[in-house]
């Protein structure tokens, strides 16, 4: 029965749930790090996985999709931007706009292009990135079918976020950029007194953010699903905070952070046949990164430390 | 040492109510040290920060090296070569020490840090001018002396020939300031020029070459400490012509109200501000607690009206004990506190002038039952204060934003007053005031001490406290350093012990404890 | 004794002038909205004309409409209150949405259990207990924020995602009903809140409920409680400037603690009265949003609980004609998504909407000169 559920694809499923958690939350990471609060990567996943379908509707190519998700994003994030550090309104009241603005627009876009609500058709997905088969026997071919599945099977968007956690988080803290996003956040006045941008920081970071949003989108739609529905993106948004703060607003952090939270999904989802002997309810999985992040917020578990100019609009003079 | 390395001239600069600099002219060479001194609100920092490009002056010029120059942000200062380190640093606390002083000109390849030639930066900096820095350490584990070490370094790799210190001795300990005065030292024989902003005389006596004073927005004088004495400075910084003179009988003294007896507070950083404070306040006297500021006053206020815990000592109003009292509870004890802070701590802006009144009493009758307020109650109180306390409002439904701020502090004497105290606690009632409204506020803080209660004033202002106190406790380095009685002292002897004259040394041990805390 | 009377009068004046001002620019804000919502129509092919004529046709243009657009508003009203007390503390409860799931549980299963008292019983009993449920939901995010500063938007976001899955939880598990679909077994008649039109016996109006009742009284009680109780007060001072404030003696976080709780309890009453006005159960799906569309509405109303009135009347509205514009000018429903983005925006971003209202004045004037 254990094995029933310990089986590769478990691990590789981990993998591929996180994707999308992780790409948002490394997004979110960079722009609270420069000081400005993001509860739109939701809106941004949803408008990018929206956009990704539609722009392979039209091109045929998937690739531009992936485009066009995270041109979408962008562009979403900039009002973000401009809201939050030009005209320095609330961030939060400003990302929330932005959330119903993307399921409005989402909606709007499906009926006018596709004519009716819910989901579009399919399209053409991404697919695994290598194909590698099982020339192994015995023990070994059982050990090279883990390590195919958890490291090898992915589509080519999973490697991409695999690939921003390592050179992002080796980024925050080795380059003068990294070096700069993160004065930015915690005391940006003493960086505007050495010469570095507020403003132009911050746009960078919240556009960053708003890529990243896209692309996560482009991963749901393009290469797990194969179409768009409706509000599919069901909360990642907001998950993929949870992981920022839970893994300490690092690149990093918040990939293992999604990874853990993606496993905890994947597992749920493992032992739902097995209802009737594992007694424990698919819901407590699902509500597992929520409450660990409260305990995290709740200083239990050391404290979890937001940069400290994180949400102030940032005034000159 | 011989040419004018930066001139201003002319400064003038204003803020709303306030003529800030006044005409000021001051000249920096190359080579020395000098000291801008006076009290708070003399004009130092504003100066300073014009030449630093925080501020713009209304009028002025600026030459440096004899050619003139705009100087409209901190960054075109950094590239003539001037840096400041001020009294709340600049420093990005969870960065290390390395990080924040190449922070916006890191040495790097291709955008990649290179940590080692930072880190050799450093390095050389420290030892070519003693600044002894572990530049992997992080700003937040570091003391406030290593701290500001690593502002001046700073400065330094931004290649600083002029460095302003504004008051760096504020948060240092003993043994600190000597270290920073050795790193002046050494700084000035590398070719820099120093000019630091302070009010404390023993210091300037100690290091400068040459000290300009400064009061009320313009300069006074200029001297060599070798050609005068810390009298002699004192004098210069708060010897002014009495502007109006209150009349008041003697003291009629009653029973003890307020009892201090050996209080400690310490402050939100950690730092021990009030040190084992001990006084007595009676009934029908005023006592005033002159001192420079940020030297423990607003602590001592804050624990006396309950607003933060003493770390140690007692506090007793009329024999009953309000060392822990919570502010709620001192209002109830009967302590009205006029805050310093007027447009912060003392009025909700946005309430109109019936809100504020009735802040703090909110809860008891008349103005309230059982959680059930009572506006008609409350706006015929209101504006029975309002009009005994001259304060000019066409209604009391106007906010507290719409006055002035004379009428401001007039609102919240009708607040505190017209609550009837045992102990009324007035923190620099007149600042910012016009003449007519401190007048005003004199002689409401002389009607309470006449109807016999009692009165803790604290202020710098020395016109108030020797008109108003009928005794007055000077407060430097959070301890009472001597007390006077009414016409005892002359404005200089207040002067004198206000800025740490009469060289009362604090005993090491205690300081050092206290910030490293 | 003239003159006092005069400075009275003139404050009076000055009193309405303000009310005037401070509903002048939401009012703007909604027009820009629409417009701006308008372009977008036109932009994408359709008619905006005919559009917003059906959407109002399907909001205010029978009773049935009117009944729609009422019912819809409902939960909007105390959500919006919810949100609004809270901003009026300084506290911003994003978390209405997972609070109104714990009063609609609590509606669920206290409907069902009661079973057999008189109505006027039951239904005040569940809505006492429904709030009950929404403060104790909301009092660990209050409690974090009092004591170690966590961000109420974060811990009260959490919070609104664990209430979800609990409720899924028991809505498919320990308190499902018999049948293929998830959701709880239907409220005792006692527990029903009576439809509007058999409770004033009048015409049919619709599906409006009493609730719509409740939520204008609540509405009203809120304000006299801002205005008039030192809770409100003392609500409004922190709100305002804590530091002044606590020199007044006011204890912060205790103020703190209680306006999120009371904002938790209002935003339960959203789930209490669409579980007995309109499902009669509780299911997944029950919500539409209400918790984010009343922030919205708050910040419509500018967080004065009388103004949230009119803006949930108005979201209502919106929501209600939805469905008659896709059906008539066959404009997609989600545009109003967009509409009620757009007129967040314009409301936060006031100064923008200002700009833009002086900048179109002065070309009207120059036009004209």
């Amino acid at each position: 029965m254990l094995a029933d559920v310990i089986t590769p694809d478990l691990f590789a499923s981990a993998v591929r749930v996180a994707t999308p958690l992780a790409l948002a939350a490394i997004g979110g990471t960079i722009c609270e790090r420069s000081g400005v609060v993001n509860i739109a990567l939701e809106g941004m996943m949803l408008t990018g996985a929206f956009f990704g379908v539609a722009v392979t509707y039209f091109t045929g190519s998937a690739w531009l999709g992936v485009l066009g998700a995270v041109v979408s994003g962008t562009l979403l994030s900039l009002i973000h931007a401009f809201a939050s550090v030009t005209l320095k309104t609330d961030q939060v009241v400003s990302g929330t706009a932005i959330n119903i603005l993307a399921t409005g627009v989402t909606g709007f876009l499906m009926e006018v292009i596709y004519g009716h609500p819910g989901t579009t058709d399919p399209v053409a997905r991404l697919r695994p990135l290598l194909n590698l088969g099982n020339p192994f026997n015995g023990v070994l071919a059982d050990i090279w079918r883990w390590i195919d599945a958890v490291f090898f099977s992915h589509t080519p968007i999973v490697y991409i976020a695999i690939l921003l956690a390592v050179v992002g988080q080796w980024w925050m803290y080795n380059t003068t950029w990294g070096l700069r996003v993160r004065a930015l956040g915690e005391h940006p006045r003493a960086a505007d007194t050495v010469g570095i941008s507020v403003v132009r920081g911050r746009y960078f970071a919240v556009l960053f953010s708003g890529a990243m949003g896209g692309l996560a989108g482009a991963n749901l739609s393009l290469e797990q699903v194969g179409s768009f529905t409706e509000n599919m993106t069901n909360g990642r948004g907001f998950i993929a905070l949870a992981a920022n703060i839970f893994g300490r607003w690092t690149p990093g952090g918040s990939y293992l952070a999604s990874l853990l939270f993606g496993f905890a999904d994947a597992l749920q989802i493992k032992l739902q046949p097995l209802r009737d002997v594992i007694q424990i309810p698919p819901q407590f999985f699902l509500m597992l990164p929520y409450i660990l992040t409260v305990i995290v917020l709740g200083g239990v578990v050391g404290r979890a430390v937001a940069p400290a100019a994180v949400g102030k609009p940032y005034e000159k003079g | 040492m011989d040419g004018a390395l930066l001139e201003l001239r002319g400064i003038t600069k204003r803020f709303p109510g306030v003529l800030a600099n006044d005409d000021v002219d001051l000249t920096l060479h190359e080579g020395e040290i000098v000291a801008l001194l006076g009290e708070n609100g003399a004009g130092k920092t504003t100066l300073m920060n014009v030449a630093y490009g925080l501020l713009t002056p209304e009028a002025g010029t600026i030459l440096f090296e004899g050619k003139p120059v705009q100087i409209k942000s901190p960054r075109q200062a950094i590239s003539l070569g001037i840096g400041m380190v001020h009294q709340h640093f600049m420093l990005v606390e969870p960065l290390t020490v390395a990080e924040n002083i190449v922070l916006g000109q890191e040495p790097s390849r291709a955008s990649i840090i290179d940590f080692d030639a930072a880190r050799t930066f450093v390095k050389d900096l420290s030892d070519k001018y003693g600044l002894r820095v572990d530049p992997d350490a992080r700003i937040l584990d570091l003391p406030v002396g290593m701290q500001q070490r690593v502002e001046i370094l700073k400065a330094l790799y931004r290649g600083a020939r002029i460095l302003i210190l504004d008051e760096p001795t504020a948060v240092l300990t003993p043994q600190e300031v000597r270290e920073l005065f050795a790193v002046i030292r050494s700084l000035v024989e590398e070719g820099l020029t120093v000019a630091f902003i302070t009010h404390k005389l023993e210091e300037v006596m100690n290091i400068a070459d040459r000290v300009v004073v400064m009061r009320d927005g313009a300069v006074v004088g200029e001297v060599r400490p070798a050609d005068t004495d810390q009298a002699g400075l004192a004098r210069m910084m708060v010897g002014r012509e009495v502007v109006f003179s209150v009349v008041k009988e003697p003291a009629t003294r009653g029973d003890t109200v307020l009892s201090v007896q050996d209080l400690s507070v310490t402050d939100a950083r950690g730092i021990e501000s009030v040190r084992g404070v001990s006084f007595e306040v009676r009934g029908g006297e005023i006592v005033a607690v002159a001192g420079v500021s940020g030297n423990g006053q607003t602590e001592l206020v804050e624990s006396i009206t309950g607003l933060r815990m003493p770390s140690g000592g007692r506090i007793e109003l009329k024999g009953r004990d309000i060392t822990r009292a919570s502010a709620r509870e001192s209002i109830e004890a009967g302590v009205s506190h006029v805050p310093e802070d007027r447009l912060r701590r003392g009025l909700v802006l946005e309430f109109d002038l019936t809100e504020n009144i009735v802040l703090g009493d909110h809860r008891k009758p008349p103005f309230a039952t059982r959680g059930i307020m009572h506006p008609a109650e409350m706006t015929r109180v209101a504006a029975e204060r309002v009009e005994a306390y001259d304060v000019r409002a066409p209604s009391t439904r106007v906010l507290a934003s719409a006055l002035s701020g004379g009428n401001q502090q007039k609102l919240i004497l009708a607040r505190e007053l017209g609550r009837n105290p045992e102990l009324l606690i007035a923190a620099q009632p007149t600042r910012g005031l016009d003449v007519g409204a401190i007048e005003f506020v004199h002689k409401e803080i002389i009607k309470e001490r006449d109807a016999g209660k009692a009165v803790l004033l604290v202020s710098l202002e020395l016109e108030e406290v020797q008109s108003l106190a009928d005794r007055i406790l000077v407060m430097f380095e959070g301890q009472i350093v001597k007390e006077f009685a009414a016409g005892e002292a002359s404005d200089e002897d207040l002067g004198f012990y206000m800025t740490g004259g009469g060289g009362r040394k604090l005993a090491a041990g205690t300081a050092q404890e206290a910030s490293h805390g | 004794m003239a003159e006092r009377q005069l400075a009275d009068t003139m404050g009076k004046i000055s009193a309405w002038r303000g009310i005037l001002e401070r509903i002048a620019m939401p009012i703007i804000s909604v027009v820009l909205a629409i417009f701006l919502g308008a372009l977008i129509m036109l932009v994408a092919g359709f008619e905006p004309l005919p559009a917003f004529l059906a959407l109002l046709k399907g909001s205010f243009g029978s009773p049935r409409a009117i009944g729609e657009t009422m019912l819809r508003a409902t939960p909007l009203l105390f959500t919006g209150l919810a949100v609004a007390y809270g901003f009026k503390a300084g506290l911003f409860n994003i978390g209405a949405e997972g609070q109104l799931f714990m009063g609609g549980l609590v509606a669920a299963y206290l409907g069902v259990v009661m079973g057999g008292v008189s109505l006027w019983i039951n239904i005040p009993v569940i809505l006492l207990a429904g709030m009950a449920a929404g403060a104790a939901w909301a009092f660990i995010p209050a409690l974090l924020k009092a004591r170690v500063g966590a961000h109420e938007v974060i811990t009260t976001m959490m919070f609104t995602f664990i209430a979800r899955y609990f409720v899924s939880y028991l809505v498919s598990g320990p308190l499902r009903a018999e049948g293929a679909v998830a959701q709880t077994v239907r409220i005792a008649e006692s527990a029903v809140l009576p439809k509007l039109h058999d409770l004033l016996g009048t015409a049919p109006i619709g599906r409006a409920h009493a609730g719509f009742i409740v939520g204008l009284v609540l509405a009203v009680v809120m304000w006299l409680v801002l205005r008039y109780t030192t809770l409100g007060y003392e609500n409004r001072a922190v709100g305002f400037n804590p530091v002044a404030a606590e020199t007044g003696g006011i204890s912060v976080s205790a103020t703190m603690i209680k306006a999120l709780c009371i904002s938790g309890a209002l935003a339960a009453l959203a789930g209490v009265t669409e579980v007995l006005g309109l499902h009669y159960r509780l299911f997944d799906q029950f919500s539409a949003g209400f918790g984010f569309t009343g922030i919205a509405v708050a910040l419509l109303a500018k967080n004065h609980p009388i103004g949230v009135i009119p803006a949930a009347i108005l979201f209502g509205a919106l929501s209600a004609g939805a469905g008659t514009m896709q059906l008539e000018a066959e404009v997609p429903q989600k545009v109003i998504f967009i509409i009620q983005a757009l007129i967040i925006f314009f409301v936060a971003a006031e100064a923008i909407a200002r700009w833009i209202v002086r900048f179109t004045r002065k070309e009207a004037i120059e036009d004209a000169g």
